[in-house]
């Protein structure tokens, strides 16, 4: 126990009027280790990590730091106590320089005064200490996601941080930096500071973690040593019975003509795709690097980015202006973002789903929206309570069927889906690649862009490698295997005419 | 996916009572709450408050912010704010009284200044969609110009000698019940009040101005013509301030280019006050509608108790904090946070 840093001892949060996200869960931190935290959405990890982070207050139980015993009023009081939290949406402020953001609410100096000597000299040490290649001068908003992240980390440097919290450093990351970022984490862990890291994917665990605690349903299951455990029981801890991972299934040929053929499409920040096409009843894969251009191919294809280019869809030359023009023709797009860009949170859930579909007539019925809502979520197998509930009260994998929804009934039979398992658990990925799998049973056109490519693997006829804005590579994966598909993401072309 | 609801229990799970579903419809109509209060404490403090006399006058009252109020309910709602309605009914205050004065037949003078209006506020709007410039500034503009066109139309000089019959369409009594009449400006409000309710209720077009509101890119990745309903929401906004002008110069019976100074704020005011997001999204008419009733109580009330005007100032301000914190209270409570 000596070298504990952080002790959660049998900590409970009730949220009124009687929601349990955390019963009696318990977690202990050493100095030097990675400390991973696994559990499916809903599982108490957000609520855990913010009772750590002195962002909630307990309802019961203790929280020890260095064996004493504290009580977090506030997130400043925990990151005096040396408790640092880095949110997956980095909590940066873009207009800002690095050195500004490194010292944000704790800059050097006195009567409100900054000492700019005192800070360029920390700010540089800290930069150092993380292998930041970037000058403490440069704006956050023109670094990459990966410089943002290391100008996280070195702000808890800054700190003196004896414990950092990071919620899925890897969500927004591709491979390589994501490497870097380890690499930074291996360095600091040597030093004696602890890392609390949570994520979804296993693969992260198994290269940077120590030891494991897995929550479920607001209990800590149990804390594993990483090495020792294999992967079959880390999921079964996380889903509480034996689930298999995605695996590929034997996909039937595509028979279907022709949906979708993009001869040419060139668009901003270099985009320019050529001779990709779908069939209908075809499920193909975009994988690539962040930056590779998937998700503005997807926008610009359901005409909310602009572009040039010559596209035939259905025999007929299309060039959507307007999303309504790309709706009109048939598609229907999953974004990214599904909080941001592909729901109206708080609205009720009959009225997101029918949003694209109600401008059928000039007047709502409300009792027909919900009438042809509840056989579509039904289909889709969504667990909600009423159709007025707002849409936000629902977990990541039921609001992703929501969105998904929405094209459904306004019969959408091109699909666009944009990182659409993003967030959610191993439960939720398997259901939702079902769908995608019965949606073009059913005749639809699939196009899925992933950064997951096991996901891509298990799930699609065949893969395109975007890099820097191009599609340079198409793989069936029933033929060529994962690591050719990775090394062509990338290495881009170089590779693939090697 | 069964794991992952099993933290979040059901909250539906046992049927509330009766006395928990009355309070949380307290809670979310509390602007109808606080106004039955008001109107409690303004009847034992003055025997004259509750006459159909007073009553009527209130209607009268409160009708040009409430029609300006029902047109920033629709703004607001798509989360911008139009700052220039106290000018554009200004404007078209004096624009149909100088119609008039020039012997135009009171339909025609009414039909160009509704149109005027209505160019004023859709050119606001779609200036501020298409160039993405936050509304707050293109109105501000507005504000300051229409008022400045206002005192150019007749160098700053009040129009008079209108026509009886245009008095009339102010200020004619109707009767609604035996013994209760209400005048004809007070009836548009709430007829108008009813409509906009209708329309935000029961129209794709309503729909879309909550969708827009709630979250702009979710809305024009449904394929929504989200920057023709933003210009929507201010010919919306303009046609309702030219009524309000309308309305004002037939119940002063002179153009006056001082008039409406300040009425954006009242407008404001009375729809925050009514529980409508400024961030958009959330709200409606009715609250509006109680709200500008609210505000005019108070102000009756002072005028009954003899406490000038400077009073009614510090109140209602204080009594808008209040309700905005009570609202804020509400949504953290419900955990919109």
């Amino acid at each position: 126990m000596a070298n504990d840093v952080l002790t959660v001892e049998r900590v409970s949060k009730i949220f009124m009027p009687n929601i349990v996200a955390l019963e009696s869960a318990s977690l202990n931190v050493r100095a030097g280790e990675v400390h991973c935290l696994l559990g499916a959405n809903g599982a108490g990890k957000s609520t855990l990590l913010k009772i750590i982070a002195g962002a909630f207050r307990p309802t019961d139980g203790v929280l020890l730091l260095d064996g004493v015993p504290v009580e977090l009023r506030s997130p400043a009081e925990a990151a005096r106590l040396g408790i640092s939290m880095i949110y997956q949406e980095l909590d940066l402020v873009p207009q800002l320089t690095v050195e500004q953001n490194l010292f944000l609410g704790h800059a050097p100096g006195k009567f409100g005064l900054i000492d700019h000597k005192e800070r360029r000299r920390r700010s540089s040490e800290a930069l150092r200490r993380v292998g930041a290649g970037f000058s403490p001068d440069a704006r956050v908003e023109t670094l990459s996601v990966a410089n943002q992240q290391l100008t996280a980390i070195a702000r808890s440097l800054t700190m003196d941080a004896k414990i950092i919290i990071m919620d899925e450093p890897s969500a927004s990351l591709n491979e390589t930096e994501l490497e870097s970022v380890f690499e930074v984490i291996r360095d600091l862990v040597r030093h004696g500071v602890a890392i609390l890291y949570v994520s979804h994917r296993l693969g992260e665990l198994r290269e940077i973690g120590d030891r494991v605690t897995v929550l479920r349903g607001g209990k800590t299951i149990d804390t594993f040593d990483v090495a020792s455990t294999g992967d079959e029981a880390l999921v079964e801890a996380i889903i509480g019975k034996e689930r298999s991972l995605i695996e590929r299934k034997t996909r039937k040929p595509v028979t279907g003509k022709v949906a979708l053929h993009v001869n040419r499409l060139r668009g901003a920040e270099g985009l320019d795709i050529a001779g990709l096409e779908v069939r209908w009843g075809e499920v193909v894969g975009l994988t690539g690097l962040n930056g590779a251009g998937r998700t503005s191919f997807l926008k610009s294809l359901f005409g909310a980015n602009s572009f040039e280019g010559d596209i035939v869809l259905e025999d007929k030359s299309f060039h959507p202006r307007h999303p309504a023009h790309a709706i009109r023709r048939g598609i229907g797009l999953v974004p990214e973002s599904r909080k941001t860009e592909g729901l109206i949170l708080h609205a009720p859930i009959y009225k997101n789903a029918t949003l694209p579909s109600m401008n059928r007539s000039w007047l709502t019925r409300h009792s027909l929206q919900k009438q042809r809502t509840a056989p579509v979520l039904e289909s889709l197998s969504t667990k909600y309570g009423k159709a007025e509930q707002a849409v936000v009260q629902l977990s990541g994998g039921n609001q992703q069927k929501v969105v998904l929804a929405k094209w459904i009934i306004n019969g959408a039979r091109i699909l666009l889906l944009d990182e659409p398992s993003r967030g959610l658990d191993i439960g939720a990925k398997a259901d939702l690649y079902n769908l995608v799998d019965q949606l073009a049973e059913g005749g639809a056109a699939v196009i899925v862009a992933s950064s997951e490519l096991e996901e891509l693997y298990a799930a699609c006829d065949a893969i395109w490698v975007f890099h820097e804005g191009r599609n340079i590579g198409r793989y069936d994966p029933s033929v060529t295997d994962r690591d050719t598909i990775l090394r062509a993401t990338i290495l881009g072309e170089n590779h693939v005419q090697l | 996916m069964s794991n992952s609801e099993s933290a979040l229990p059901s909250v539906h799970a046992h049927a509330p009572g009766l006395s928990k579903r009355i309070a949380d419809l307290a809670i979310e109509y509390n602007f109808i709450v606080i106004f039955l209060a008001v109107v409690v404490i303004a009847a034992t403090l003055s025997g004259n408050f509750l006459t159909f006399t007073n009553i009527a006058n209130l209607f009268q009252q409160a009708a040009v912010v409430g029609v300006v109020a029902i047109g920033m309910t629709f703004v607001i709602l798509t989360g911008n704010i139009d700052l220039s309605v106290g000018s554009v009914v200004a404007l078209c205050g004096m624009l149909v009284a100088t119609l008039l004065s020039q012997g135009y037949d009171p339909f025609v003078a009414v039909a160009i200044t509704a149109l005027a209006g209505t160019t004023c506020g859709a050119a606001m709007g779609a200036i501020s969609a298409l160039a993405q410039v936050p509304s707050f500034i293109v109105t501000l503009a507005g504000l300051v110009s229409f008022r400045g066109l206002t005192y150019l139309m007749t160098d700053g000089v009040p129009v008079s000698g209108l026509p009886q019959g245009f008095a009339a369409i102010s200020s004619t009594m109707v009767p609604i019940l035996p013994g209760f009449a209400i005048s004809s400006m007070g009836l548009i409000f709430i007829v108008l009040c009813i409509l906009a309710g209708l329309v935000l209720r029961f129209t794709v077009f309503g729909e879309y101005v909550f969708a827009t509101g709630g979250n702009p890119e979710a809305a024009r990745l449904s394929g929504l013509p989200t920057r023709l309903i933003v210009t929507a929401v201010f010919a919306v906004s303009g046609f309702m301030a030219a009524l309000g002008g309308i309305l004002l110069t037939s119940r002063l019976r002179i153009g006056q280019p001082t008039a409406a100074q300040g009425l954006e704020l009242d407008a404001i005011a009375a729809v925050v006050l009514g529980g409508t997001s400024l961030f958009g999204g959330r709200g409606g008419v009715l609250g509006t509608f109680f709200a500008v009733m609210l505000l005019q109580v108070l102000r009756n009330i002072f005028n009954l108790l003899g406490l000038g005007s400077f009073y009614q100032m510090t109140v209602t301000g204080i009594i808008i904090v209040a309700a905005i914190l009570l609202n804020r209270f509400i949504d953290h409570r419900k955990g919109r946070g």
